[in-house]
């Protein structure tokens, strides 16, 4: 072992490209865009505890990316839902609706919440969802 | 009681103690490192000590026995590989380019199988790649005690461990080379649980995730790439290496000091930061990196082939012909769930568009318009999720904070570690592999917590004398999902049922579940990193005896239906049994819980090498 020295690194790399694999094609379906997204159930809270709000709602299937989040706009004063929570799901690209959960942590406890809802694609384009005005209050 | 009874008593109390304290010493005592070495007269100095950091309990009393039974199974197969090897016809060399006709792809698939199982790829060789991948469960974690306790697999000086389960080898070659998609704005493709070996030098995931391990400072643990190169100089099967990659490899002059370098671990101080400590010429260098490419390459078809990637599931016989291979009530309808309410199919592609439109529940429905299935559809999107798991205390990984004999200290940070996954690797993190791609880190704050997307394929394969991973069986004990904190597939289904319906997941620990409930039953610990995880599942509304038909499902993608699958009978060991009557955890839904440990409380914040490293893991810091 002691005759093990530290031996200076060799920095030539070689470039070792080689035979390159034929690698199956990604496949990632994507659905034709919705012209129009209705809610179709919801928006309702879906459970809260002191930690952790879940809003849930039921919308067509918004079709496009299968990445998707859904966005619930929310704050204490109705007309000023200036804070935002996202969550991310994974559309079945086919299914003719959508359920979107919405995680919202930390929320100031025994406090009235007023949110709206939409959902989005990975690149911030919403889906134009009309959404009412909803309220809860953390436990 | 006469004097003899007495005696013979006494004798039967003494052996019975006795044999107690040597089992219960069993990984004390006769673990020894490098039992191979000094065979071959390579080695003069005795072995080095054990590398034990651990707890009691954290290393499984039948560790050494059950270390001792794969190694022989791993021989075994290699024995066989090896004559497969023989007996096969030589390729003839034609074509322009060249082509190794009639028999060479089989050549280098049994190629490939034989370096997988040659344990000398290791410093002491006493390890495989195949020692913690065997095939009677799709080449993943072959010892039920370490899949139910340590979680990683002890490497070649013990017992150094890695921090995360086994994968399956299985369909790993179906993955594309990382990338990401700027309009889902998603990483897709690349292997391993992080996504680390991405594929972007040799074309191929699978083949840059072979790479990985044999210089791994925590499983194979060979110091420097050319050791393979190095080893495979002296390989029985040399002269089918050269068949298929040329003669160079014995044109590598190695310094005399080469046998003493591959046989020191790899992170042992001696080394410092150099990770090529075999002086080698450059012309040397380059051929030595040439072999271990090859050596990947082999291995990756070997995976690609039939005797690994198999389609010859059940599920596989009902896409071809379901009238002749129909599947059962139950498990039609797990298949109905699986792509309609459980919505797993939006994640593991089934190669249908949709589900039957479903009578109740809160699934999607919709029309079945996927006539023309994907008729080899392998059960993943490739992209990566963070399902919100929580940190498993059991995990080896917490205890090796310590410097073993070689002053090599596997996690610094304890119980500070967390693993953030695909985020730890944009970041080029501690325990993941540097990144090929400086525009990716930016996406290290969206990708925190986030794991490979696996196959379903082979998740329920076993040893057939352990037909099930349920208790109360006869089963064979598996470890799921990235840290194994899952043992059965009925807990499987039921997180992503239920993770979110029940109220203390938010703010308990493993370990640590109020009285009154029981975890992963109804009490779900809080995620190990909070941060973008994924909605698509954690309350999806099933019933338990839906849960029980997806299992069903899952089941039925287990290869070796239409035909046996290849070494699957080469399970040795014992499967497990318990008695309900006896056991309050003898169910697949409570299996496992008898080994629940409490998480330390309170538990260390997260290391700032991992979570102080700018992108700032956000919008929360990990706790």
């Amino acid at each position: 072992m002691n005759r093990l020295l530290p031996t200076l690194a060799i920095t030539v790399l070689t470039g070792g490209l080689l035979l390159s694999n034929p690698i199956s094609a990604q496949f990632v379906p994507s659905a034709k865009k919705a012209a129009h997204v209705r809610i179709l159930k919801g928006p309702e809270l879906e459970s809260a505890t002191e930690n952790l709000t879940i809003i849930r709602w039921t919308s067509d299937n918004p079709g496009g990316s299968p990445e998707h989040f859904g966005v619930v706009h929310y704050g204490t004063d109705p007309k000023n839902l200036s804070q935002t929570a996202k969550s991310h799901i994974r559309l079945n690209p086919t299914h003719s609706y959508t359920v979107f959960r919405v995680r919202m942590d930390n929320l100031k406890p025994r406090t009235r919440y007023y949110y709206t809802v939409d959902s989005m694609e990975p690149n911030g384009r919403s889906d134009g969802v009309t959404s009412p005005i909803k309220t809860f209050t953390t436990p | 009681m006469n004097r003899r009874k007495l005696i013979a008593l006494s004798a039967v109390f003494v052996t019975a103690v006795a044999a107690l304290l040597i089992s219960s010493q069993t990984v004390l005592v006769s673990a020894r490192n490098g039992g191979a070495r000094g065979q071959n007269g390579d080695r003069e100095e005795p072995p080095p000590p054990f590398y034990n950091p651990y707890p009691t309990g954290i290393l499984p009393a039948d560790l050494n026995s059950e270390i001792a039974r794969v190694l022989r199974e791993v021989d075994n197969i290699e024995f066989e590989a090896l004559a497969q090897l023989r007996a096969l016809p030589s390729p003839t060399l034609t074509n322009q380019p060249p082509i190794l006709a009639h028999t060479g792809q089989r050549l280098n698939v049994l190629l490939g199988k034989v370096m997988n199982f040659d344990k000398n790829i290791s410093p002491f060789k006493d390890r495989a790649c195949g020692f913690c991948h065997m095939p009677y469960v799709g080449f993943s974690g072959p010892i039920p005690s370490v899949n139910l306790t340590m979680v990683a697999y002890p490497g070649s000086f013990q017992f150094r461990a890695g921090k995360r389960t086994a994968q399956r080898y299985t369909y790993s070659p179906s993955f594309p080379v990382l990338n990401y998609n700027e309009t889902q704005a998603a990483f897709f493709g690349g292997n391993f649980w992080d996504s680390r070996a991405t594929g972007y030098k040799l074309g191929s995931p699978d083949e840059e995730q072979a790479q990985g391990p044999p210089v791994d400072t925590q499983e194979h643990m060979l110091p420097d790439t050319a050791c393979i190169a190095f080893r495979l100089q002296t390989a029985v099967y040399k002269p089918f290496f050269i068949e298929v990659w040329g003669d160079a490899i014995d044109t590598i002059k190695f310094p005399h000091n080469t046998e003493e370098i591959c046989g020191t671990p790899g992170g042992a101080s001696v080394f410092g930061t150099n990770t090529m400590p075999i002086k080698l010429s450059s012309a040397d260098r380059s051929i030595a990196n040439d072999v271990y490419d090859h050596w990947a390459q082999s291995i990756d078809q070997y995976e690609t082939s039939p005797d690994v990637s198999a389609f010859s599931s059940k599920f596989d016989a009902f896409l071809h012909d379901p009238a002749t291979n129909p599947l059962t009530a139950d498990e039609m309808a797990g298949y109905n769930l699986f792509r309609g309410k459980a919505n797993c199919n939006s994640c593991h592609l089934d190669g249908r568009s949709t589900a039957p439109t479903p009578a109740t529940g809160t699934a999607p429905n919709g029309e079945d318009t996927g006539a023309a299935a994907d008729t080899r559809p392998v059960f993943t999107c490739f992209g990566s999720a963070n399902l919100g798991l929580p940190l498993n205390p059991r995990d080896a990984i917490y205890y090796q904070d310590k410097p073993d004999f070689f002053g090599f200290t596997a996690n610094p940070f304890g119980f500070g570690f967390r693993d953030l996954g695909l985020g730890a690797f944009l970041r080029s993190g501690p325990g993941s592999w540097a990144s090929p791609n400086d525009t990716w880190t930016q996406f290290a704050p969206t990708s925190d917590g986030q794991m490979q997307t696996s196959s379903a394929r082979n998740v329920a394969l076993v040893p057939p004398q352990c037909p099930t991973t349920e208790a109360p069986g006869p089963y064979f004990q598996k470890e799921f999902f990235h840290n194994g904190y899952i043992k059965s597939l009925k807990q499987l289904v039921h997180f992503y049922n239920t993770r979110d319906v029940f109220a203390f997941q938010f703010n308990v620990t493993s370990g640590h579940c109020p009285t009154g409930t029981t975890e992963k039953v109804d009490c779900w610990p809080m995620p190990e990193v909070p941060n973008n995880i994924d909605m698509t599942i954690g309350k999806l509304g099933l019933s338990d005896t839906e849960e029980n038909q997806i299992v069903a499902f899952l089941q039925t993608l287990s290869d070796g239906f239409t035909r046996p699958y290849p070494d699957i009978n080469t399970f040795t060991g014992m499967c497990t049994t318990c008695n309900p009557a006896t056991d309050p955890n003898c169910s697949s839904s409570r299996q496992g819980n008898n080994f629940l440990i409490p998480t330390p409380s309170p538990l260390p914040p997260c290391a700032s090498v991992i979570c102080g490293v700018a992108p700032l893991p956000g919008p929360k810091p990990i706790p």
